[in-house]
């Protein structure tokens, strides 16, 4: 019997003997533990699990604890690679969604805890720290929800030069995704197609402004960019100004996801919000806890979504349907299902699927080269290696969706599915409306 | 005073200190031989929180310049390092043509800034600090928020650049304590002393207080640069807020508090208990920052000298002493 998880770090007992004397620790402490009955030797595949599980990010890893326990139950026999069984032991990390706190994270780990894979997801303040870790110690390291742009061009590769990368994969929607989901579900309702951008100065910023607004503009849309802002601005007069005189009806925001229900605010108080019909939140607006901090105000609100539990697919480390697995965490967890929850499992489905087509998964070189062509599917869709838009990329589909008042339920806010454009295979479950105040 | 210094210079004869200085760091020197990836990556990080003690000491203890936007320089280097790399320099060499760079830089600062005093000078560098972010920000090779990773470092093979990292720690650590050692015994420490205990006073006897101060921060700036290096060496990415981060100044604040302000040992013995403490609580997040608040106010309101300050005063025993402090003791 050995344990399937535990927190990384050296000291392990001295730890957790401390953390049980901390009071008040055990809210911040790491996912509980886990038994699998498997495990033994040199057959198991150790697996560093590295994300944001306290601080402000902290609603990224809510569903982790939960989704490894599924793991652990799914997997108790082990994964087939070639003729060989092996077990499979999680690791796991907490940045405190800290850059700093994920670089020495994933340093400690890749030194003392004998990894053969690192697996990390949520931003890039978390994903960019802990790849440039394994870059630069030789460890295959597999990552996803983070614009795949952020990922490869963040981290210092150029367009047109081959990749600088050779240990580290990611797979996650782009900007190019963007552009099919908006242009469709901005179409759904009657409006002027005058489009108000808010994005700040970052790279996603930054990328939004070269690549998806020149298409929105060839789209027939009319872009009115507010200019880049810096992340944590508390004063939007200016911004909400100029979308009022320009009468933008479509509203685009890229935030640091705090900066949102100020903007949003602000915006109902000088008369904006009622003007817009349809306000399209991306980075912000990904959790019903968001919303739920809005209130009224959130109802109707639009976004993209990355998974939602009736995408038709089934993960396949934890072997739950989409569906059964939201079911699965509201019951365990006691809180709505979040978009996270199906990303996090797609990261373990693609981390099992990797150790079953490497050629020795306990060899890094075999590891590396298995991600760069794993082909797979996932709880969010297939992800291709081999058909990336840049060398250790892989793209994954957006859903354009709507967030409604819950007509039944203990929850507050549902999420319908409006728009297909960008990933076909996902059903449409309701008509788009436009955004009126107070739902 | 010509006698006081007649003793400093005896002081500076007796080896004993310097003896064991020179077995430790011949020990240091060994550790990548023998010791494993984990124990010289993490003395790498201790390295780097100990130039940061060491050059705030320098400012705060001896010059009287309480600074909270030392994150300036450390930000600074890093982006220099990075700039250089991206021109064709090789990294190691840039982390040095940098680290000047920024004491280049730091002379003209100096000059405006070193005009006010107390705790407009403490925001001054604050402010400094968050401009300096907001204009490296602007850099399209640093793409805003998001930074940019020092690619060039992944050319080098993992253990070799591990271990050259260690040992350009050291290298740094060791350097500039020894020349914070002769600088406190120069001329120009005796006056920065006397200039941070009544800078009026020190004025009236003829000492160019401007000068001195400049002195001494320009050498902090470049010793924070250095250290800003040495970590953009080990962790790779640059992210300007990260980089920027107040809580590098935060952490030399309470490496010093703790260790002892004004006294030589005091930042090392400072740094070593918040490596340790950062070692064995940092997982619990937000209460290990809550507790290392709580060790700070608890250091400032009762051992107001810190670890040093208490242990110098109850034994007498001053290491390294920069011949002041204990002349003063002895005397009845």
């Amino acid at each position: 019997m050995s344990k399937l998880v535990r927190n990384a770090g050296n000291g392990l007992t001295r730890r957790n003997l401390l953390k049980g004397a901390a009071l008040g620790a055990a809210a911040l402490s790491v996912p509980a533990t886990v038994r699998s009955a498997f495990a033994q030797g040199d057959g198991t595949v150790r697996v560093g699990f590295i994300g944001p599980r306290s601080g402000p990010l902290g609603i990224f890893g809510e569903g982790d604890s939960f989704l490894v326990e599924q793991v652990g139950r799914h997997l108790a026999d082990g994964i087939q690679s070639g003729d060989r069984r092996y077990g499979l032991q999680l690791v796991l990390g907490d940045t405190q969604s800290d850059p700093v706190r994920a670089a020495q994270v994933a340093r400690d780990m890749i030194n003392s805890e004998n990894l053969d894979l690192v697996i990390t997801s949520s931003t890039p303040e978390t994903v960019n720290p802990v790849a440039d870790a394994c870059e630069a110690a030789g460890m295959p390291c597999l990552s996803t929800t983070a614009p795949w742009e952020s990922f490869y061009f963040g981290r210092g590769a150029r367009p047109g030069e081959p990749s600088p990368f050779r240990w580290t994969y990611h797979f996650c929607f782009g900007v190019g995704n963007f552009t099919r989901l908006y242009a469709d579900q901005w179409s759904q309702v009657e409006t002027n197609r005058r489009v108000g951008i808010l994005a700040p100065n970052d790279a996603d910023g930054n990328a939004i402004r070269m690549m998806l607004l020149p298409e929105l503009e060839a789209a027939g849309f009319t872009i009115i960019d507010a200019g880049p802002y810096e992340n944590g601005t508390t004063d939007f007069t200016q911004q909400i100004n100029l979308f009022r005189s320009e009468n933008c009806e479509i509203f685009n925001c890229f935030p640091f996801p705090p900066d949102f229900p100020v903007f949003w605010r602000q915006a109902a108080q000088r008369g904006y919000a009622q003007q817009v019909k349809v306000c399209q939140m991306a980075k912000a607006g990904l959790f019903a806890a968001e919303l739920e901090a809005l209130g009224p105000l959130g109802y109707g609100l639009h976004a993209g979504a990355y998974w939602h539990p009736l995408f038709p697919f089934t993960s396949s480390s934890t072997g739950l349907t989409c569906e059964m697995l939201a079911a699965a965490h509201e019951g365990v967890v006691g809180k709505q299902w979040n978009q996270q929850l199906g990303a996090n499992a797609s990261l373990l489905d693609a981390t099992v699927a990797a150790i079953a087509s490497a050629s020795d998964p306990k060899d890094k070189t075999a590891m590396a080269s298995a991600l760069s062509m794993l082909k797979c599917d996932t709880a969010v869709g297939e992800i291709d290696f081999t058909s990336g838009p840049v060398a250790n990329c892989a793209t994954t589909g957006l859903v354009g969706v709507q967030w409604v008042k819950a007509e039944s339920g203990p929850y507050e806010f549902d999420l319908n599915i409006v728009s297909n454009a960008d990933h076909p295979f996902v059903p449409v479950t309701g008509q788009m409306t436009s955004y009126t105040v107070q739902g | 005073m010509l006698t006081d210094i007649g003793q400093r210079r005896e002081r500076l004869a007796i080896p004993g200190e310097a003896y064991a200085a020179f077995a430790i760091l011949a020990l240091l020197i060994a550790v990548p031989l023998f010791a494993g990836n984990a124990a010289v990556d993490k003395l790498t990080t201790l390295f780097v929180y100990l130039l940061l003690a060491v050059m705030w000491n320098l400012l705060a203890g001896y010059a009287g310049i309480v600074s909270v936007g030392q994150q300036a320089f450390f930000g600074l280097g890093g982006y220099f390092a990075v700039r250089l790399v991206e021109a064709g320099l090789p990294p190691y060499w840039a982390f040095f043509v940098g680290a000047l760079g920024v004491a280049i830089v730091a002379i003209p600062i100096s000059a405006a800034i070193l005009r006010l005093k107390g705790g407009e000078l403490a925001i001054a560098l604050w402010v400094l600090a968050e401009v300096l972010r907001l204009a490296v920000m602007f850099d399209p090779l640093v793409q805003g928020e998001t930074g940019i990773s020092l690619l060039a470092m992944n050319s080098f093979d993992p253990t070799f650049r591990r271990n050259l990292n260690y040992w350009l720690g050291l290298a740094a650590v060791s350097g500039m304590l020894v020349a914070a050692y002769f600088l406190l015994r120069s001329k120009i420490g005796l006056s920065a002393k006397a200039i941070r205990d009544d800078e009026e006073a020190a004025k009236s006897i003829g000492i160019d207080a401007m000068r001195v101060k400049q002195v001494f921060f320009v050498i902090a700036a470049f010793g924070c640069a250095i250290a800003g290096m040495i970590w953009l060496a080990n962790t790779i990415t640059y992210q300007p807020r990260t980089n920027f981060g107040i809580q590098w100044t935060v952490f030399m604040l309470f490496m010093v508090l703790v260790g002892g302000l004004g006294t030589f040992a005091g930042p090392i013995v400072g740094a070593v208990v918040f490596f340790l403490l950062q070692e064995i609580f940092g997982n619990y997040g937000a209460w290990y920052l809550a507790g290392l608040g709580l060790i700070a106010i608890l250091f400032a309101s009762m051992l107001p000298g810190g670890i040093m300050g208490y242990v110098q005063s109850k034994t007498g025993f001053v290491p390294f002493s920069d011949g002041m402090t204990q002349n003063n003791r002895k005397r009845p």
